[in-house]
């Protein structure tokens, strides 16, 4: 995931937990706070009640005639004060909800409850307030208060995004360019426009990085193409050397065998060199790609070259390419080295009376070309050794060099193919050769 | 026919040479390119081996002072450097012919053959031996006027053989010339046992062919 959603992300979330534990919060808060108020105003009534009872006199509340109680409400029965006489001294001092019966209807109020002593009386006196009128004002707090979060919360995200998006742009650069390129040696050093010291640092230690990487593989390039041009020509010395040698009559039976193994130890080393030399002037750009290739006669061309070889191993050889594809831009010769190779190989490790298939078909926007094989197959954990150079797998003491497929791996880079081998030992390998869309045949 | 070898290397020049004077060809050596350009304007060459690389000269513009001598030679470019644009340049300026270094002598000879053939129009195209006729003009063998037909590699083999007749050519040898232009992993001198046996096969068809002989552990050799 990237990082600018992950931000995004994460402040939309801490944002959402937040406002849930507020909208949980809030109403026993609003709650309890309306309550207090109701309480600090039922104390207030209170003293003020006492105070009237000691200015007038308790006879102007509560007269023999009125059965010893006084009561009094407002009009939307709101609230409510009572004051009764009691005959025992009970000490009554509370503050709490109850239900009460007024004029038929039920009520919850919430009620202050004392009792007192006027002259040798006891009373009881109860303040109550509907609690409905409590709930009302919550209620509306409330929802304005959700309001308001919900608000804060959208605006908020959105500010986060959007700094985090203009705060992360030299970021997004950096990884937009490194996509860009496929191999180090593509990569072009450019400068970072920001004021955020660690995305200058990092693009700094890229450039660098990658200057240092590309002078090594510049090195490397040039050291292998020197090197190799260099052995060519005392390797074309021994090489007329062995064969003017090999002319002559007087030479005995042993030597001469000994001067043929001289000229196949001398093939291998030329051989090699070549395919260095090969390599290098493929890296170094030294190849154009100014031909329209058409895989079909490509597999077809390949086929019939070795076909003959398939014959000697009692391999089957076949052809079948359902669509067909044309690279507008390749190299046929490098093509036919690339494929011959892979080719080749399927049928030297095959078994007797197994099988090669060449097929291709479209692929998504692009085109696969598969070589399968009925042969003794390579273990997986052999897979991804496969291209190194020198690699042998199959025969460490033979004349194989193990630089075959590491031409097709350079030929198929040079041509943005990739490359997939799935194998399963005993079975068989299936080379797969992964055409890029052909831009070139879209655009026209 | 005379020739002339343009190398710095004096080791090649001597093993060029020698083979070059085995097949009755006449041989100069100019080690560099002054002296290449004074002998070249001096006697009538038929063939010159031109190595590009030279310490003094650029062997391209010998190239050009060659082709501008009103007999006109021949001219093959031997080179390491082997470069695509080097070979385009080589023969855009006239060269016959461009064999990459490290070659084989018979391929270099096949080579000048095949040149001659072109530069001097050589009418015929036939070659005779044994009974058989091989044209290769056309790529086609036959026995007393009756077709045999050949495969692509047989005929090759066949004509490979054929034109080196009398040398013992190795399996590489015979290797080199049918798969030389394919850079592969491994070589393996079965295949050429396999493709002379099927030869052998066709051309017994119609005569004893004794003279198509194997060479133990070494390789093959065509006797006229």
């Amino acid at each position: 995931m990237r990082l600018q959603s992950k931000l995004t992300l994460f402040s939309a979330a801490s944002k959402a937990v937040v406002l849930l534990l507020l909208v949980l919060v809030i109403p026993p808060l609003v709650h309890r706070v309306a309550l207090h108020n109701t309480d600090d105003r039922l104390i207030q009534k209170r003293e003020q009640v006492l105070r009237i009872i000691e200015e007038q006199g308790i006879e102007s509340f509560i007269s023999e005639e009125d059965n010893g109680a006084y009561g009094s409400y407002n009009l939307l029965k709101e609230e409510f004060i009572s004051l009764e006489q009691i005959p025992e001294a009970v000490a009554v001092d509370t503050i709490e909800n109850s239900l009460r019966k007024v004029e038929g209807e039920v009520v919850e109020y919430r009620v202050l409850s004392l009792t007192f002593e006027v002259e040798g009386n006891f009373y009881l006196m109860e303040i109550g307030r509907s609690l409905a009128t409590i709930g009302e004002n919550t209620d509306t707090l409330q929802q304005y208060a959700l309001y308001f979060l919900v608000a804060v919360v959208l605006i908020t995200v959105f500010i986060d995004l959007t700094f985090s998006k203009i705060l992360l742009r030299p970021l997004m650069l950096i990884i937009r360019r490194l996509q860009r390129i496929g191999h180090p040696g593509a990569f072009k050093p450019q400068q970072l426009q920001t004021t955020t010291s660690d995305f200058l640092y990092l693009n700094n230690t890229i450039n660098n990085m990658m200057g240092q990487i590309q002078a090594a593989f510049l090195k490397e390039k040039e050291f292998i193409g020197n090197v190799s041009h260099e052995l060519l020509t005392p390797i074309s010395i021994l090489q007329t050397r062995l064969e003017n040698l090999l002319t002559d009559p007087e030479l005995p039976e042993h030597i001469l065998i000994k001067m043929v193994e001289n000229q196949k130890t001398l093939h291998r080393m030329k051989s090699i060199i070549q395919t260095l030399l090969l390599i290098s002037r493929i890296e170094n750009e030294q190849y154009l790609k100014n031909e329209s290739v058409d895989l079909k006669i490509l597999a077809d061309e390949v086929a019939e070259e070795i076909a003959e070889r398939a014959e000697v191993k009692q391999v089957g050889l076949e052809v079948n390419i359902s669509e067909d594809w044309i690279l507008p831009q390749a190299n046929y010769t490098l093509l036919f080295t690339m494929l011959f190779n892979v080719v080749n190989n399927a049928i030297k490790y095959n078994k007797p009376d197994g099988k090669v298939t060449i097929e291709g078909h479209v692929n998504g926007k692009g085109y696969a070309l598969k070589v399968k094989d009925t042969g003794i197959g390579i273990d997986a954990e052999q897979i991804p050794n496969l291209f190194n150079r020198f690699k042998r797998l199959h025969a460490p003491d033979g004349e194989s060099h193990g630089l075959g497929l590491s031409i097709v791996q350079t030929v198929a880079q040079f041509h943005r193919i990739k490359l997939k081998v799935l194998s399963t030992p005993g079975e068989g390998t299936t080379f797969t050769f992964l055409f890029p869309k052909a831009e070139a045949v879209i655009a026209s | 026919m005379h020739v002339l070898v343009v190398e710095d290397e004096a080791s090649l020049a001597t093993e060029l040479m020698h083979f070059l004077k085995q097949e009755r060809y006449r041989c100069d050596w100019a080690p560099n390119g002054q002296d290449a350009s004074e002998k070249i304007a001096v006697n009538l060459y038929d063939f010159i081996l031109l190595d590009l690389g030279l310490p003094d000269y650029n062997g391209l513009d010998l190239l050009q002072e060659a082709k501008q001598l009103d007999h006109e030679p021949a001219i093959i470019i031997l080179t390491a450097r082997g470069s695509l644009e080097d070979r385009v340049q080589g023969l855009d300026l006239g060269a016959d012919d461009y064999l990459p270094k490290p070659f084989s002598l018979l391929e270099l000879q096949a080579r000048m053959q095949a040149v001659l053939r072109r530069k001097f129009k050589v009418k015929s195209s036939v070659l005779a031996f044994h009974g058989f006729e091989l044209d290769s003009a056309d790529r086609r063998l036959s026995y007393q006027g009756q077709e045999i037909t050949l495969t692509k590699k047989e005929y090759d083999l066949l004509h490979y053989l054929l034109l080196h007749k009398n040398r013992i050519l190795t399996r590489l040898q015979l290797t080199e010339h049918i798969w030389g232009n394919i850079l592969e992993d491994d070589y393996d001198s079965n295949y050429i046992d396999v493709h002379i046996k099927n030869l052998r096969k066709k051309l017994s068809a119609h005569s004893t062919i004794e003279w198509l002989e194997t060479v133990r552990g070494v390789g093959y050799r065509l006797t006229v």
